[in-house]
């Protein structure tokens, strides 16, 4: 058994009396790739949002290498230091160039000198292939370069896990390709990663484990081939064939 | 016609006698207005984040006291301030703290005119700036705020690193208003006896009774300071705004500037290059799929 990094114990979320999550149980190990997957409004951001703490969960437990993080008196800006997220909408900081998007969380949050932090910066700006970048602003890039200064950015925290929230989902559909090559990439490198996608064919040739939600729960979960190949309940069939064409 | 040039005679007239008079009312004019309009943005600024401090039900009870106390003390600042005349104001501040203090404290001789003034603009210019900081803060897309955080930084980070330079960026409109406004509004500080470039004019006609040609100089002079001040915010703008162009960074060869990272030879599952996915498409197109769904 590989090492646990996050345990989500019993989670729920209300706003207000809408039941968002419900009793949602599942563990990440170091190295899991784990797509979150299932139609608009069953939870899935929420899911996410609440295991960066961005969203307060209602009851249960997020335990982080054991750890509780969902209590009061619970450090949260130093628990998100080591989950990173990567966001729908890029939430570049629009103040910034590329290269200091990169830098100022390294540099404010771990407290490191400005050249080292430039290094960081740039080694993971040349993974996703934007160093030539480093000058220009967010709003000169195009989705596909804005989501890939974003993983740069998540990246240069030296996160433990990194958080995936639908990453592909704002933009046309011929940078989307661009976007998955460099997350398969880091897949690949052994990055721990929490992916709410719609992209079946990321989930099933890239995750090592699938989490199918429907209305708030969890309605299926396991290796790709079981959850995506062999569903066991009526509404996975339902909606997997939906991707499936033929 | 000779009416045009006899107001020009006596405009060089009352300017060739009063010029340094009217030279030194510009200049007070102006240290009032800038430092004011300065001190009223630090004002705002400061009402304007103890405004928007987060504040949630979970939050322990001491904490969210102090947070709705803060809130509603600045609520009545900018209200009072905003809602009564600065004429009044000047007057109200200028004789009431004597009057409360038997005189212990009073804004004494012409020092005390100069600091009477540029309190009372300032706390009406942070009234002002107050609502606009607010709303420049809550302009900001809460995305910015989220990636802030997702990166682990706190409240106090997020605001001065990401929050604060934005919303100040589209509060500078609302700042250069304030600061035209003052130019003009200091004005009234004559009541307190404050003797800038309004109250020249009325020191001036007081003695030889040219009120239009005096008007007409001070129209003018007003006119070119708030020009100026305009002209001068517009570059400051666009100067803040920074280059629409950057230059590409390309110290390594082998990485591609073209924006792309997909090797061509070698493909992904989800480009176009990649072999099986090709023939895959090509399977489909023989035997016939939907296409559409991704």
């Amino acid at each position: 058994m590989a090492d646990t990094i996050l345990e989500i114990r019993h989670l729920s979320k209300s706003f207000g009396s809408h039941e968002v999550l419900r009793d949602i149980d599942f563990t990440v190990s170091k190295g899991d790739v784990t797509a979150i997957i299932g139609a608009s409004g069953s939870g899935k951001s929420t899911l996410l949002r609440c295991v960066n703490l961005l969203e307060t969960p209602t009851s249960g437990e997020i335990l982080f290498h054991g750890k509780d993080v969902t209590g009061r008196g619970v450090n949260a800006p130093e628990y998100r230091s080591h989950v990173g997220m990567v966001f729908q909408s890029f939430n570049l900081f629009n103040n910034m160039s590329v290269l200091k998007n990169c830098m100022v969380g390294q540099m404010k949050v771990l407290k490191k000198s400005q050249a080292e932090a430039k290094e960081t910066a740039i080694r993971y700006l040349q993974q996703v292939g934007m160093a030539p970048y480093i000058n220009a602003k967010p709003r000169q890039l195009s989705g596909g370069q804005k989501q890939r200064v974003a993983i740069a950015r998540a990246l240069a925290m030296g996160p433990e896990v990194l958080l995936f929230d639908e990453p592909t989902s704002a933009l046309d559909p011929e940078m989307v390709g661009e976007v998955l090559a460099v997350m398969q990439d880091l897949a690949s490198g052994g990055m721990t990663m929490l992916v709410v996608t719609h992209e079946m064919a990321f989930a099933r040739d890239v995750s090592t484990q699938v989490v199918y939600m429907n209305q708030g729960v969890i309605c299926e979960q396991g290796s790709p081939a079981q959850v995506l190949g062999d569903p066991q309940k009526q509404e996975t069939k339902d909606f997997l064939s939906r991707f499936r064409n033929n | 016609m000779n009416k045009f040039a006899k107001l020009i005679d006596d405009i060089s007239l009352l300017w060739g006698t009063y010029m340094p008079a009217y030279l030194t009312g510009i200049r007070n004019t102006l240290i009032v207005a800038i430092a004011a309009t300065l001190a009223g943005c630090v004002i705002g600024f400061l009402c304007g984040i103890l405004n928007t401090i987060p504040h949630s039900k979970t939050d322990n009870p001491v904490k969210r006291f102090v947070l709705a106390a803060i809130r509603v003390m600045v609520r009545i600042y900018v209200e009072v301030f905003r809602g009564t005349p600065m004429v009044l104001q000047a007057v109200f501040i200028y004789y009431g703290l004597p009057y409360f203090t038997d005189g212990a404290v009073a804004f004494k001789g012409n020092s005390g005119i100069w600091i009477a003034s540029l309190l009372v603009v300032s706390i009406n210019t942070g009234a002002y700036m107050a609502e606009s900081v607010r709303g420049g803060i809550i302009s900001i897309d809460p995305g910015q705020t989220e990636g802030a955080k997702a990166i682990g930084m706190t409240h106090v980070q997020t605001m001065m690193n990401v929050i604060l330079p934005q919303a100040l960026r589209n509060i500078i409109p609302q700042i250069g208003n304030n600061f035209i406004i003052n130019i003009k509004d200091t004005s009234v500080m004559f009541v307190i006896g404050f003797v800038e470039f309004f109250a020249t004019h009325r020191n001036i006609v007081g003695n030889n009774l040219k009120y239009f040609p005096s008007a007409a100089i001070e129209m003018v002079g007003y006119l070119c300071l708030t020009l100026a001040a305009s002209f001068l915010l517009r570059w400051l703008e666009k100067h803040l705004d920074g280059s629409d162009n950057y230059e590409l960074v390309n110290d390594d060869r082998l990485v591609m500037a073209a924006g792309t990272y997909n090797y061509p030879d070698k493909g992904t599952p989800f480009d176009e290059r990649h072999k099986p996915s090709r023939d895959q498409v090509i399977q489909d197109v023989k035997f016939g799929k939907q296409r559409g769904d991704r």
